[in-house]
């Protein structure tokens, strides 16, 4: 997840790590982290919530940006089982790049296959 | 899903291919983060309410002709050794297409379909090495993106450096700078280069050999 900002709105803070703040702590699915600090005026603090979630948070000071990584709160690679479907992936059989909806394909099973041209 | 950064990369394969089901292009890797993926073919299976009931785990459906042919003789030192290497990554194709075949006709009732717990516990466990190496390769890519390629490579030189065994990282770093400018396809030998220390044959030798490549399918779970 690439910051401009250590502070980020819920909505996008959740969509793209999937962890979302509650009365609980950082939550994802079931799975919840106490985390306070976390939220502040509506909005994620992300070194808070980096540091309760264990999300290593680089930062490249000449181009004024960070990344946030992966959360190590569970010890496993998957948090939780529900799947979480980004929004940035883009529809490859258009050439406008287009992102593409998951919501065609809910109530549906699917396998996703990652492959690549390398 | 294609895990490409430059998706003109991934769209005439698509194009060839004229599926019939959704083709994605992931220009970040971040499903590399949200699934679990550390290497090409891998899946995940996703059930009608949205979870997960199989992690990701290496997803060929039929044998790669690749581990038949015969290594001619006076082939380059190195692409021989990158031929052994590769009919040594072991092969699950057969097993795991019936297993597919096996929930597509049984769903929930299948016996490859695992619990919420059981999907978890079986990703691959995850150390502040690798997750630092997620926000490297992303840092990363933001900077080639915005920026250009020099910008990238310190950045993807230490996420190669956390986490050797992801091999997104490392494939995607090393194809743009192996594949000579102009190609129409992507260079996939991915030898030694001036840019990165690794390469795909003396990686994957240091990394345990073709044996130790793949995350296979575990179909040896306990009962639900």
């Amino acid at each position: 997840m690439i910051l401009t900002s250590l502070r980020v709105p819920v909505a996008e803070f959740t969509e793209l790590t999937g962890w979302e703040p509650k009365p609980e702590g950082m939550c994802r699915g079931e799975v919840c982290v106490p985390a306070p600090g976390a939220l502040d005026n509506g909005t994620v603090n992300v070194e808070a919530a980096a540091e309760r979630l264990g999300m290593p948070l680089v930062h490249d000071p000449k181009h004024k940006v960070w990344a946030l990584g992966v959360s190590t709160a569970t010890g496993r690679a998957l948090a939780s089982a529900r799947a979480i479907f980004p929004s940035s992936l883009i529809d490859g059989t258009s050439n406008t790049n287009s992102n593409f909806d998951f919501t065609s394909l809910r109530g549906r099973r699917m396998i996703m296959v990652a492959w690549a041209s390398w | 899903m294609a895990l490409d950064v430059n998706p003109d990369h991934a769209r005439p394969w698509i194009a060839a291919a004229n599926p019939s089901h959704p083709s994605l292009i992931d220009t970040t890797h971040c499903t590399d983060e949200l699934f679990g993926f550390i290497n090409v073919p891998m899946a995940v299976w996703i059930d009608e309410n949205g979870m997960l009931v199989r992690p990701a785990e290496t997803a060929n459906i039929e044998r790669s002709p690749l581990r038949d042919r015969e290594i001619p003789d006076g082939l380059p030192d190195r692409l021989a050794k990158m031929m052994r290497e590769v009919k040594e990554i072991p092969d699950d194709s057969e097993s795991y297409r019936e297993a597919i075949f096996d929930w597509m006709r049984n769903g929930a009732d299948s016996p490859y379909v695992m619990s919420p717990d059981q999907v978890v516990d079986a990703s691959r466990p995850i150390s502040n090495d690798h997750a630092r190496a997620a926000a490297c390769f992303a840092m990363g890519e933001h900077l080639r993106r915005t920026v250009g390629h020099d910008a990238a490579v310190p950045w993807w030189r230490e996420a190669h450096t956390l986490f050797p065994e992801n091999w997104t990282y490392k494939r995607q770093a090393w194809t743009l700078v192996t594949t000579p400018e102009g190609a129409t396809e992507n260079d996939l030998i991915q030898g030694p280069n001036d840019v990165y220390d690794g390469n795909w044959l003396d990686d994957v030798v240091r990394l345990g050999g073709g044996k130790s490549y793949a995350v296979r399918p575990r179909f040896d779970r306990p009962e639900r």
